[in-house]
């Protein structure tokens, strides 16, 4: 506010001070027309170098008025504020080349979109912290030395009890086979064929499940070397739609202390056996009771063809229906 | 390989069948369908010689050999109802040194060639049927990847056949019928595209002029 009042009164002293000034500059300019005019025709020598005389000192006198008006503005005007907002940054403004450096407007905006950008991550930030992600079993916020320091213990399984769990689950559903290897040192690596439909590659953490891919059962699902190949994404939109459905899956379902819960739960299943229910499901995953169908509730969801996926969601796997979830 | 469906699109009335080709590719273009090059299948015909059919005097029987750009190292040979062989393109060397015992049908020809295109996981191909020099027809060939059993995603490719070809969309094909649960095989592309150059060839008797 005080900013503004100083700058009125700067800019009317300004207004005067130039006016004063296109004042000055005709006194001065009548000072040498004076001059050069020279003396004008009288009757007498004397009366005329009087009025040439007289003239010149009117003249100089008005000039020395102006002189002094300007001087009493200028001093009414004062300095601009030191204390400008932009700084150095502000100094750029003043370049007057714009179309070869367009330096201050560039990095005006580059100022604004960081600003965006700090906001938005913000409140990206404050979303995705109500969802917890963390599958570990340790609360946030426990300092580091209250930290238990043994390694959790649902880690450190025996590999025969992993075996004993998955063929357990392997023997609930008629329609599914879950083949288990190890090629990769202690990690499971599951290929759960589905009917005739589909197979998934499950990669495991002791009994924690890690990633999931889904492919076409024509799909070749080795590598050249004859190993299960775990990277390569499916070549149909279809399954790569149905893997990104059972990532959420696996992600929803979390139950650090009780993993085999957690594997039970995710194959298409009968309800979890032990009381302790799964921790709230998170927002945006939709509400999962199997994978196969998942494909079904959010795939009518999706927004890019949902022609095309509500039909496959109906048609081609009436098998998995008939597998269900009752 | 995906369960398939060939079908032919009548030509449309008043238009040269090029012209009926050119509607169908730009209604699959405005679909959003991706062009992906051209494919071509082909058919030739050889029936089994006289001197190998002994005194019973059964009637010959037609061997059809076809080659399919899918595939294109391998040569599909398939009897009318019978069992159909997968071979690799040697083949076709092998049946001239078969001349004793099939020989060629003169001018039995068959092959349709045309555009692939590509929409989400269906795979389109919009061919001219031709038998020398001239065209006969329109064989329109529509495949779903992702699905392997035919009874699956018969009504999944209907309704995609629909939105295209509009009323001309076919039936199911024989082959679907057969066998439900049965894993869909190229051989079965290949019964179905004999089928359909067997009732472009019987229904031609259309006047030449019709045609250009």
């Amino acid at each position: 506010m005080a900013d503004v009042l100083s700058v009125g009164v700067n800019l009317e002293a300004f207004a005067q001070a130039i006016s004063a000034i296109q004042a000055l500059r005709s006194s001065v300019s009548r000072v040498f027309d004076c001059l050069k005019d020279g003396m004008r025709n009288k009757e007498t020598l004397e009366g005329r170098e009087k009025a040439f005389i007289a003239h010149f000192q009117d003249n100089l006198h008005s000039v020395n008025r102006d002189l002094n008006e300007l001087e009493r503005l200028s001093n009414l005007v004062g300095k601009p504020s030191e204390n400008h907002p932009l700084h150095n940054s502000g100094l750029l403004s003043l370049d007057p080349v714009q179309d070869k450096t367009p330096l201050y407007s560039q990095l005006l905006q580059a100022y604004k979109w960081s600003n965006k950008l700090q906001y938005h991550a913000g409140l990206a930030s404050g979303l995705l912290n109500q969802q917890s992600l963390k599958r570990s079993a340790n609360q946030m916020g426990v300092s580091a030395k209250r930290r238990p320091k043994a390694q959790p213990t649902t880690l450190v399984l025996p590999p025969q009890y992993v075996d004993d769990v998955i063929s357990r689950i392997d023997r609930m559903f008629p329609e599914m086979s879950i083949h288990l290897s190890r090629p990769n040192g202690t990690s499971a690596m599951l290929l759960v064929t589905l009917g005739k439909v589909l197979k998934v590659i499950v990669v495991m953490r002791s009994l924690f499940i890690d990633r999931t891919i889904v492919k076409g059962y024509n799909e070749n699902v080795y590598t050249e070397d004859g190993k299960l190949d775990i990277w390569s994404k499916s070549n149909y939109q279809v399954f790569q739609k149905v893997t990104d459905h059972a990532t959420t899956a696996l992600l929803h379902y979390q139950l650090p202390q009780m993993p085999d819960v957690v594997v039970r739960s995710f194959m298409p299943c009968t309800p979890p056996l032990p009381i302790p229910v799964p921790r709230q499901p998170p927002i945006r995953s939709p509400p999962l009771g199997a994978v196969p169908l998942d494909f079904s509730a959010s795939s009518l969801r999706d927004p890019a063809s949902p022609h095309h996926h509500q039909r496959l969601a109906s048609a081609p796997l009436p098998v998995l229906a008939t597998t269900g979830v009752r | 390989m995906g369960v398939t469906c060939v079908s032919q699109m009548p030509v449309a009335e008043g238009k040269s069948v090029q012209q009926t080709v050119e509607l169908l590719t730009r209604k699959l273009e405005m679909l959003g369908a991706e062009k992906q090059g051209t494919f071509c299948v082909d058919c030739e015909t050889y029936h089994t010689a006289a001197s190998t059919l002994g005194s019973q005097g059964q009637a010959g029987k037609l061997m059809y050999v076809m080659h399919n750009s899918e595939y294109p190292l391998s040569c599909f040979a398939l009897f009318e109802n019978g069992p159909c062989l997968i071979a690799d393109t040697n083949f076709d060397v092998l049946m001239v040194k078969l001349k004793g015992f099939f020989q060629s049908a003169k001018a039995s020809k068959i092959e349709t060639r045309g555009t692939r295109y590509q929409y989400c996981d269906f795979l389109v191909k919009v061919g001219t049927v031709t038998m020398g020099p001239s065209a006969r027809g329109i064989s329109v060939e529509v495949e779903y990847g992702p699905c392997v059993v035919a009874s699956d995603c018969w009504n999944l490719l209907l309704e995609f056949l629909q939105s295209f070809l509009g009323s001309h969309t076919p039936g199911a094909p024989a082959v679907f019928g057969n066998r439900h649960d049965a894993v869909y095989g190229p051989a079965d592309t290949m019964a179905q595209y004999m089928e359909l150059f067997n009732k472009i060839r019987k229904q031609q008797q259309v006047p030449v002029a019709g045609i250009r």
